[in-house]
């Protein structure tokens, strides 16, 4: 434990110790990334060894003499903070060269102490244990990431993105309040293990509560409107951090709360398998919807969290069957694909960063044939999208294959679990589907073909700080998609954590699972390299020759002509046109002589739509209707003051 | 051994089943057609040219044929080909087997987009629409078979007598099973009335205008992993069709192959007697398959009970 808060205090240092060096550019970011970096790596070591010991640390501190402030780290803690200082080393490293401006130094030395405090936050906030430790570390890791997300402020989508992430995670953060002011109002005490003792409706109360907060941080939907937005705004490590690693704290937050609650209700299952379907399926599908890199990766996240909260769902479910085959398999299958998509779509950020940096555009529609120019981003971002889409012998298999194994031995126990564990699976292979025509649209746009548009002639990869984090990503993926056992070793330990009642978790049953995945991807291997001699020995000594692409008989093709992103996706899109309905605009051509027109064409998501008309439009004119009360007369406003002081005094004294 | 051999038979003769549906598809058109050996000839011939590539096109263009045959082949050395045990086999391969055609179809869309052209571009966005749906077919099918024997496994659906004892067990449904398969093999294999690999005007394909540009050695790997995904599907319903055994395992090999006839008979009178549904028509098509998958499921479970 002492050496988590060492670490946590390093990375603190590469926050602050930056605004010493303001006027060397080149010293400033590089303590910072120092700093930040070996303070990751320590944290990183602590919460492995942390993971496979068996103590379960806790330290108090004394906070404004009337509060303590109680933190413990026990296996699920530590399991999220392995992949909290994980990813967080690998961005500090690739930050270094991302953000590259010196003209821009002041802001990017606050960018420095904001990442610093968000890393801090969040290994704080799955370490926290008691109400108002918990929701202290939650508001600085929400207000921290939105200066994060505001870096580039004087852009106005920006801004409104940023203005939006705040709404979200404040209004979040009030549902949270909310659920644990009942939590303390009925106990009486701060303290988390007290959680148990409450009410069975007082607890669905509380959890439902605590789902719409933690929800709206991990991007359930339709809680998750926030992350499109805010995730392209940020500069690329920090959307690799907040898509790969903050969001994963809402998660927590919802498994932290099912663990305290120690209510094995199946009804906790319900809620969270059917959320994780919808977020799911409709996460995926707009993300193949979307024509920006980073907003398309922002959706896919969506996507994840469905899967992630399917397993989990599972995982409750088979609790609450008294299965503990399937409750294991779903939680560990759940908490690997944490793990699992912390590495790729940290990785697909890096990428998308690389591309961002480089060529200065989003658009996937202005770019193509990057692969040529940016190999080593081109082969790490397929390696990313590979495993995204859960193929093996990539690591997102993996976990897809745990929570499918949980899914069908859920199908057979019949009742209302057969239904729910059916259209899980059903879900599951959906999302597969539909991730994989959204990651080959990717990078068959991107990174294939001919470039579309001037930025993408010229680019050129660039910084072996933003490269190296990469490979390792890329390499990541890879082996924990070949040698998986050790990762779901690890990934027991955090299940054990949650006391469902098994004691100690026997590895006995998962083994062969995990090793049957190493020896099929050893066989895929094996067969691949002997296709590939084989195939090397068919080219010996043969003519091969360069040509243009047949263009079926046409002459003089562009590489405007090829397909786009909009095109790729279009009747995959007309399919699901019911959830994701399209919004044209082309100006009608009139006259005889027409002036230019345009055609733009956007994939609209049905939970920003709702939302503005059935929330925002009646809080706006709610809100208009007291404008009166908004005056601009001081003296009026110290007899508010007042009004309210005397109100809480008779709250308090009655 | 034994199913090394059959695995090895297997695959060669999978090229010979395809160039029957020719002769079947020659024969309703009132022609003599090509030879059944055909395709190996094509094998052969395409085996000693060398190739053509775009300038547009990457390594990945040279890993599309590649991993397609791969995964094709590691797919059938899953199959208890003819009721005899699979080569392979373990608890949950049948999702192994399925995801693994997706890469080998995220390969084969990915060597397409590589080329920059838009021929091809249509035909990966459709390839990358309609099996989504086969996918969801075949997991209901999984979760039917799962629910009847409590395996995960090929071999545990298509090994000895277990066809059979589905057949006893669910009764008629199990021909929407049947059907339900025929349509998944119709789509994934790129067939009529899906996709036409005879027609001659590229915005109409799928699958052939992915392999546009394409040439020697590679497009050999393409055809020959085309033959053994066809092989793969067809095998399923060959054991479902005709569950029976006969004793010795000579006679069931035989009788298998003999079955597969049959079945590729079917696909190229379906071919022959069936024109090609319009674009936007297919994925209602490939949605019976799913709505059959789904009826059989729902009916058996009940009929368990």
């Amino acid at each position: 434990m002492s050496y988590l808060f060492l670490s946590v205090s390093i990375v603190l240092c590469g926050g602050i110790l930056p605004f010493l060096f303001i006027r060397q550019f080149n010293r400033m970011r590089a303590v910072a990334a120092f700093f930040t970096a070996t303070g990751c790596l320590l944290g990183l070591v602590s919460a492995v060894l942390l993971l496979a010991g068996n103590d379960q640390p806790t330290i108090s501190v004394g906070f404004l003499s009337s509060f303590t402030l109680d933190f413990k780290a026990d296996g699920l803690s530590a399991f999220f903070l392995m992949v909290i200082f994980l990813i967080s080393f690998l961005a500090a490293i690739y930050g270094y060269h991302y953000l590259d401006k010196p003209e821009r130094a002041v802001r990017i030395a606050a960018s420095h102490l904001f990442f610093s405090l968000l890393i801090a936050a969040m290994a704080l906030v799955v370490t926290a244990y008691n109400i108002i430790t918990f929701l202290l570390c939650w508001e600085i890791m929400s207000l921290a990431s939105f200066f994060l997300v505001v870096h580039d402020h004087e852009i106005e989508e920006n801004s409104k993105a940023g203005y939006l992430y705040a709404v979200y995670s404040q209004v979040g953060a009030l549902f949270l309040l909310a659920a644990f002011g009942i939590m303390y109002a009925s106990t009486g005490t701060l303290d988390f293990a007290a959680a148990a003792s409450l009410s069975e409706p007082t607890k669905i109360l509380v959890f439902a509560l605590a789902f719409v907060g933690f929800g709206s941080k991990a991007g359930v939907f339709p809680f998750h409107a926030w992350l499109p937005h805010a995730h392209p705004a940020a500069p690329s490590h920090i959307s690799a951090l907040m898509s790969g690693v903050m969001i994963k704290t809402g998660v927590y937050g919802i498994v932290r709360l099912y663990h305290l609650l120690a209510w094995h209700t199946p009804l906790f299952g319900q809620i969270v398998i059917i959320a994780g379907m919808i977020t799911g399926i409709l996460g995926v599908i707009y993300a193949l919807g979307q024509q920006d890199i980073k907003r398309m990766l922002a959706y896919s996240s969506v996507e994840n969290i469905g899967i992630i909260l399917i397993a989990l769902g599972l995982g409750m479910i088979g609790v609450a069957a008294g299965q503990p085959l399937i409750a294991v398999l779903g939680f560990a299958g759940g908490f690997l694909h944490v793990l699992n998509h912390s590495l790729f779509k940290s990785l697909l950020f890096m990428g998308a960063g690389m591309v961002l940096h480089q060529t200065g555009t989003r658009a996937m529609d202005q770019l193509g044939g990057l692969i040529k120019r940016m190999p080593v981003t081109g082969s790490t971002f397929l390696i990313g999208s590979l495993a995204i889409a859960g193929l093996p012998p990539f690591n997102g298999f993996v976990s897809e294959f745990l929570i499918y194994m949980g899914g069908f031995r859920g199908a057979a126990l019949g009742k209302s679990y057969f239904v729910l564990s059916v259209l899980a699976i059903i879900s599951l292979a959906l999302i597969g589907g539909l991730a994989l025509a959204a990651f080959t649209k990717v990078n068959g746009v991107v990174f294939q073909g001919e470039p579309r548009g001037v930025p993408a002639q010229n680019a050129a990869e660039h910084g072996s700080g933003m490269l190296v984090p990469m490979v390792i990503l890329a390499a990541a993926c890879l082996i924990v998609g070949l040698f998986p056992t050790f990762f779901m070793a690890l990934a027991i330990r955090a299940v054990a954590a949650l006391n469902l009642g098994y004691g100690r978790i026997p590895l006995a049953p998962f083994v062969p699972l995990t090793a049957n995945i190493t020896r099929a991807a050893a066989l895929f291997l094996g067969v691949l390299v002997l296709l590939w001699i084989l195939r090397s020995f068919c080219y010996r000594g043969k003519t091969i020759t360069q040509a243009g692409t047949w263009g079926c008989g046409f002459t003089r093709p562009t590489a405007r002509m090829q397909y786009t992103s909009s095109s790729f996706a279009a009747s995959i899109l007309n399919f699901f046109s019911t959830v994701a309905p399209l919004k044209e605009e082309h100006p009608a051509i009139k006259g005889r002589f027409p002036a230019p027109t345009h055609y733009h064409s956007q994939i609209q998501d049905i939970a920003e739509l709702q939302i503005t008309s059935l929330i925002v439009r009646p809080v706006i004119f709610l809100f208009d209707k007291l404008r009166w009360l908004q005056h601009g007369e001081i003296h009026m406003y110290i007899g508010y003051i007042l009004l309210a002081i005397v109100v809480a005094l008779v709250f308090v004294f009655q | 051994m034994q199913s090394i051999l059959l695995l090895f038979i297997a695959m060669l003769l999978a090229p010979l089943y395809a160039a029957w549906i020719l002769k079947i598809k020659a024969f309703f058109g009132g022609k003599k057609g090509p030879p059944l050996l055909i395709h190996y000839y094509t094998l052969i011939k395409l085996l000693r040219k060398g190739s053509v590539y775009s300038t547009s096109t990457t390594f990945l263009f040279k890993m599309g044929p590649l991993v397609s045959l791969t995964t094709a082949a590691v797919a059938l050395m899953f199959v208890p080909i003819g009721g005899s045990p699979s080569l392979f086999s373990f608890h949950g391969d049948v999702i192994f087997v399925l995801y693994l055609l997706g890469l080998g179809r995220f390969f084969t869309i990915a060597a397409a987009m590589d080329t920059a052209s838009p021929f091809e571009g249509m035909g990966a966005a459709r390839e990358a629409y309609f099996p989504i749906i086969c996918e969801a077919t075949l997991f209901v099918m999984l979760i039917l078979f799962y629910l009847l024997t409590g395996e995960l496994k090929l071999s545990a659906y298509f090994e000895g007598l277990q066809p059979l004892r589905f057949w006893h067990t669910a009764g008629a449904t199990l021909l929407f099973v049947v059907i339900a398969l025929f349509i998944v093999l119709l789509t994934e294999n790129a067939r009529v009335p899906v996709d036409d690999p005879a027609t001659h005007l590229e915005l109409t394909m799928i699958h052939e205008v992915m392999v546009l540009d394409h040439s020697g050695p590679d497009f050999a790997m393409i055809e020959l992993g085309a033959f053994f995904k066809l092989f793969f599907y067809s095998a399923f319903i060959a054991r479902l069709i005709f569950p029976f055994t006969m004793g010795p395992l000579a006679a069931d090999v035989a009788l298998f192959f003999a079955i597969l006839i049959l079945i590729y008979g079917i696909v190229g009178v379906t071919e022959s007697i069936m024109a090609r549904y319009r674009m936007d028509k297919v994925p209602q098509f490939v949605l019976t398959s799913f709505a059959l998958a789904a009826f059989a499921t729902i009916i058996t479970l009940e009929y368990i009970k």
